[in-house]
């Protein structure tokens, strides 16, 4: 890890108007919880679709994917990648400073917005589940985004594809497609912490552990391969 | 060198400059050869293999989902799937499309400064925002028809009642075509004027799907927590809820239901229309060039 990349990409992250970009996710969250349990009918009406359905299902992939696609992406968009390639720094520790960076952001992100609706909801239990279920999800989610800026020159697109092609549309169809899904390893692993109704998990607990983990090394090593040979080239035509 | 002072000047050759006498095509003619550029570059014609990857393949998977659902409309002893229905159940595979192509069509200009090579000839920036527009309103159309069209082709040729069969499968075609405009329109307005705020791809296609993403658990809870007119009210707030609606109070078709504020629906999508396209108007009246 390096220091000096980690901040100068926080900086080129947060510090511009984009951040408020992220704003109005956890706002809609926080905002529903609060209708939710103002409304008076019981949380197993609306629980699982604020915190499955949108929380772990909406808030942390689009937070990953804007986060994870950024922290690289922008550089290469920017040409800013030549400087950082120039300098004597091993490519893994480019990668790992900035999968570092894109996590804690997307990790705070959401985990704060979800911690603070559970609280409303008045389950400290789901606060910590849905916490880690973050951390988890983030992780994975945004080693698989940065691996992608690096692979197409429009990660989004296919981020989003899978988002919500494989993740929202397959997995209802095609049962098997959950094993590969981020969304489920992430709420199976809040719900094996929280064991609350308002979490559908589906996946067993160390399957969703094992691919996960797989995901995060195949996303950091394929990111490391793929920038040891990286070739500069112009806007995606 | 020409002497100055005494009378000697120097000579201009004519060294056969000539002004261009030929026609000059008009507003028209700019506003057409960037509509079809436009629907070309939207599904990647004309671009590298990699540009054609997304939407060509969501194109693919749409039709032969269309093909698979010929097999099993005509297994079955009922039909499981009408082209309305199909318009409602493709529509959120085409949010995905207008949320990727969208900033595709307007984003690179942007970024790239484009705009006033576009403004130096005799398109002005109205024309260019509608242009725009119409071509991704025609793309999304392309998108949602043309599994239709495979659908039509496929129940035609196992029809039971000779050509009577085909007439009503025609006629059937007919109100999926029009579901399908109607979507097409809706999510174009809806997505251009989000695209067109920003130069990144990334942000561009992050507001898009935000908006149709994060609408959908709003109007779930909403439908979870209301009852009667709030449940039936709630899906104006997600557009790919909206437009089911639409479908049910035009053609009885659709997956929503909307009891009797189908007219609401309908009013909630012309709003998205007008507010989108006069958003985008206003838009490219603002963009420095």
């Amino acid at each position: 890890m390096n220091t000096t990349v980690m901040a100068l990409t926080t900086r080129a992250l947060l510090g511009r108007r984009r951040i408020l970009l992220l704003l109005p996710m956890p706002l809609v969250l926080i905002g529903l919880t609060l209708i939710g349990v103002t409304s008076g009918s019981g949380s197993d009406g609306w629980g699982p679709l604020v915190f499955g359905g949108l929380g772990l299902a909406v808030v942390l992939p689009l937070t990953a994917l804007i986060v994870g696609s950024s922290v690289l992406g922008l550089e290469i968009d920017d040409g800013t990648i030549t400087h950082l390639l120039t300098k004597p720094l091993p490519r893994s520790e480019i990668v790992l400073s900035k999968l570092c960076v894109a996590w804690l952001v997307t990790t705070v992100a959401v985990g704060v917005p979800l911690a603070i609706s559970a609280l409303i909801a008045g389950s400290p239990a789901l606060a910590a589940g849905l916490v880690a279920g973050a951390l988890l999800g983030s992780l994975a989610y945004t080693a698989l985004f940065l691996a992608l800026s690096l692979i197409t020159k429009r990660p989004v697109a296919v981020g989003l594809v899978y988002i919500m092609l494989w993740e929202n549309l397959l997995v209802g169809f095609v049962d098997g497609a959950k094993v590969f899904s981020v969304q489920q390893h992430a709420t199976t692993f809040a719900n094996t912490i929280a064991k609350s109704p308002m979490l559908n998990d589906t996946v067993p607990v160390v399957t969703a552990m094992i691919i996960a983990a797989v995901f995060v090394a195949v996303g950091t090593v394929g990111a490391t391969l793929r920038l040891r040979s990286f070739a500069l080239t112009g806007e995606a035509t | 060198m020409p002497e100055n002072g005494n009378g000697a000047t120097g000579v201009i050759h004519d060294i056969g400059y000539q002004r261009y006498e030929g026609v000059r095509l008009g507003r028209g003619y700019s506003a057409r050869s960037l509509f079809t550029q436009s629907v070309r570059g939207a599904y990647g014609l004309g671009r590298s293999a990699w540009a054609k990857v997304l939407p060509i393949g969501l194109l693919a998977a749409a039709s032969v989902a269309a093909l698979i659902l010929v097999v099993v409309n005509t297994q079955l002893p009922v039909e499981v799937i009408d082209y309305v229905g199909m318009a409602s159940t493709f529509t959120y595979a085409a949010t995905v499309f207008v949320a990727v192509v969208a900033p595709e069509l307007v984003s690179v200009d942007l970024r790239t400064n484009l705009l006033s090579l576009y403004l130096s000839r005799p398109m002005t920036r109205t024309d260019y925002a509608l242009t725009k527009l119409a071509a991704l309103a025609t793309a999304t159309f392309v998108m949602l028809g043309g599994p239709m069209l495979i659908l039509f082709v496929g129940m035609a040729f196992s029809t039971d009642n000779g050509i009577a069969g085909v007439f009503s499968e025609f006629g059937g075609l007919l109100q999926g075509l029009l579901a399908a405009a109607i979507h097409a329109a809706v999510l174009a307005s809806l997505a251009l004027p989000f695209a067109s705020l920003t130069g990144r791809r990334v942000f561009a296609t992050g507001m898009i799907i935000g908006v149709t993403l994060l609408t959908a658990p709003i109007s779930g809870v909403l439908q979870a927590l209301g009852e009667g007119a709030g449940r039936q009210l709630a899906g104006l707030i997600d557009p790919v809820s909206l437009l089911n609606g639409v479908d049910r109070w035009l053609f009885d078709g659709g997956i929503f239901d909307v009891g009797p504020y189908g007219p609401v629906y309908g009013l909630g999508a012309l709003v998205i229309i007008a507010v989108g396209t006069s958003c985008t108007l206003w838009r490219y009246r603002k963009v420095k060039s």
